[in-house]
């Protein structure tokens, strides 16, 4: 249990050509869940075992509680680690398996035992572990390697690199409700990386969103559905993700379809400067009216059950409006679409730089 | 072990193959044909000379043991036997261990030359044998190794480390780094790991490695009957020298074969599975 400061960290394999992971600054606060969210290769992996001390950064320091790190191995570091597939020693019962990262550490048998039941009791093993773990299913094994990663009780902190891939659909949300629980019992620092926006949003305290190496927003879940900070967390998070239009600004007013829609703010209140900017809105704050807004053509109406999605083309781009079952509205139909005043953004340069002050509302 | 594991974890019924008619037929045929020769042998090992060189016999009329009780009671016969498995046993020692930290760290890491080096050693089997023969003779004279039993397991060494590394770093590439860097977070350093963890798990790739270099090193001739003289002579050196004024003693030589063909039979018995294996990887 230990809170992790990453100060100016950054990794490269060839020898600073390029950076898998460029310098990032993070501090994680002790006993919390972190996520760490992207899409493959973006980086998150590296810097999952630059914490566990499996990589040694090109750059940057890493502290545990304020204490350097960087240059300990990870025996010292003493981090718990858990793969994406079942890391297991085919010549061990499960039990021995689970005593393994005990062993090595001077902890004496009775209370190694008494860990494992714990454990096992914790993820419902116990009547495997005289078991070998080859006989097993896939996911019990994968459930054993999670066991391993909880078995010592003084870890800094306990890492998971997609730790739920091979494991079924359904049972997915059996154990990651678990994970949440020994979270809550154990307080351990938890670093969980993930591609699923699920998984990350339901487990995290924190998600930390990965692109191309660089960290583009870090915050809660609800930071980065109500406010991203970068386009591509807008676009990585929620299903259907953000929709993006092009306008431009003049005279501080917003530009869309050679149609002044709005004001253009920045959060300070300023007007922002003239030039093109991309209109961010979730489908979600999207309504249509029957009386004033943005005339659009509706393309199509896709019935989701609980919801429905209204497709069509505003200013060249596709959008999608996530609208109630109440709303009256039908394929080929036109309609005014309305922007939610508190949630409409304007982004340059895929950055967040302000909000759109709409008049059509 | 992303695969191997999971597909064992799930026990799915082996699919039936389609079997083909008289198969049961076929394979007693090909294998009577196959054994014709060593039969043959077997038979003329308990056979007088004298009926040998007198005609064909299919079912010996006269049977003699006196092959084996030669073989097993003269120092030259059986001194030769035991100094063809001492350096053989010695040889599949060594090269497995030299080999596999080389294969380890072929699979592991990378360094400058490595995709180079891990293929010069499969060419350096491309020499015949004949071409170190001049200066492995004369450097073994230079240091005191001429004519002994460890000398002739180094010299065998120069085919077998290569052979066994290709081998090995198959078997050990089959393993997921995972493992590595799981032992390394649960505190275990590289040689422990290595000791404790990754032989087990490797155990059938060694088994695997340790029969070709035995073999190779047990059927081997040139190199062998070069570098020893009386001390060390090995058993296929023994059988070439048994020329004497009194004529060939067929008998014994075929006794000696017999005796010769029995450390590859247990072998290959013990690690049949292995073999299976080390072929579906693609490097035996």
């Amino acid at each position: 249990m230990a809170e992790i400061r990453l100060e100016n960290l950054g990794h490269s394999y060839d020898g600073g050509t390029t950076y898998a992971l460029n310098p990032l600054n993070l501090t994680w606060k002790d006993g919390n869940a972190i996520a760490l969210l992207g899409p493959s290769g973006c980086g998150k992996t590296t810097l999952l075992n630059i914490i566990s001390g499996l990589i040694t950064p090109s750059s940057g320091r890493v502290y545990f509680d304020g204490v350097d790190v960087t240059e300990s191995d990870t025996a010292r570091r003493n981090v718990a680690q858990v793969f994406q597939f079942p890391v297991l020693y085919d010549t061990m019962t499960v039990s021995q398996n689970l005593a393994f990262p005990l062993k090595n550490r001077g902890i004496s048998k009775d209370e190694i035992s008494k860990r494992i039941a714990e454990v096992a009791e914790l993820l419902d093993l116990t009547k495997y572990l005289d078991e070998r773990p080859l006989r097993l299913r896939s996911d019990l094994q994968q459930l054993v390697s999670l066991g391993r990663g909880l078995v010592r009780k003084d870890v800094p902190a306990i890492l998971f690199d997609e730790p739920l891939t091979v494991i079924d659909q359904n049972f997915k949300w059996t154990l990651r409700g678990r994970l949440k629980e020994l979270h809550r019992v154990t307080k351990h620092t938890l670093v969980y990386v993930t591609h699923d926006q699920t998984e990350a949003l339901t487990f995290a305290d924190e998600v930390v969103v990965l692109n191309e190496g660089s960290v583009v927003q870090s915050g809660s879940s609800a930071d980065l559905f109500l406010q991203p900070e970068h386009e591509f967390v807008g676009f990585f998070i929620g299903s259907p993700g953000m929709n993006f239009l092009n306008a431009s600004i003049t005279n501080g007013l917003v530009v869309l379809n050679n149609q002044e829609i709005g004001s253009a703010k920045s959060f300070g209140g300023q007007n922002l400067d003239s030039g093109s900017v991309r209109i961010g809105v979730r489908p979600e704050f999207l309504t249509i009216s029957n009386s004033n807004g943005l005339p659009v053509q509706i393309d199509r109406v896709e019935n989701r059950g609980g919801y429905q999605l209204a497709h069509f083309e505003l200013a060249g781009s596709k959008t999608i409006a996530k609208l109630s079952n109440e709303t009256k509205v039908a394929s080929g139909q036109s309609a005014n679409l309305v922007f939610d005043q508190e949630r409409t953004y304007l982004f340059r340069e895929s950055q967040l730089c302000g909000r759109l002050v709409s008049k059509v509302s | 072990m992303t695969s191997t594991t999971t597909t064992k974890g799930v026990l799915s019924p082996r699919k039936k193959k389609a079997s083909l008619p008289w198969s049961g037929l076929m394979f007693w045929i090909i294998i009577a044909i196959w054994m014709i020769p060593v039969a043959w042998l077997v038979l003329m090992s308990i056979r007088p000379s004298a009926d040998i060189l007198a005609g064909l016999e299919i079912i010996p009329s006269r049977i003699t043991f006196d092959g084996y009780i030669t073989f097993l009671s003269k120092d030259i016969w059986y001194g030769a036997y035991l100094n063809s498995l001492t350096y053989s046993t010695l040889n599949t020692v060594m090269s497995v261990t030299v080999a596999l930290p080389a294969a380890y760290a072929f699979s592991r890491f990378s360094f400058a030359g490595d995709k180079h080096l891990f293929f010069w050693l499969l060419t350096n089997r491309m020499a015949p044998a004949a071409v170190f023969l001049l200066p492995f003779f004369n450097m073994y004279k230079a240091v005191g190794l001429f004519d002994t039993n460890l000398g002739v397991a180094i010299a065998h060494m120069l085919f077998n480390v290569p052979l066994a590394v290709w081998i090995l770093e198959g078997f050990i590439s089959g393993i997921p780094r995972e493992v590595d860097e799981t032992a390394a977070i649960d505190g275990y350093s590289l040689p422990r790991f290595f000791i404790k963890i990754f032989l087990p798990m490797i155990r059938s790739g060694i088994g695997v490695t340790a029969f070709f270099c035995f073999m190779f090193s047990w059927v081997e001739l040139l190199i062998a009957r070069t570098i020893t003289s009386t001390e060390a002579k090995p058993i296929s050196a023994a059988m070439t020298r048994t020329v004497t004024s009194g004529g060939l003693d067929w008998t014994l030589l075929s006794t000696a074969g017999v005796m010769t063909i029995l450390p590859g039979i247990l072998a290959i018995w013990f690690v049949r599975k292995y073999i299976a294996k080390g072929f579906a990887l693609g490097r035996v």
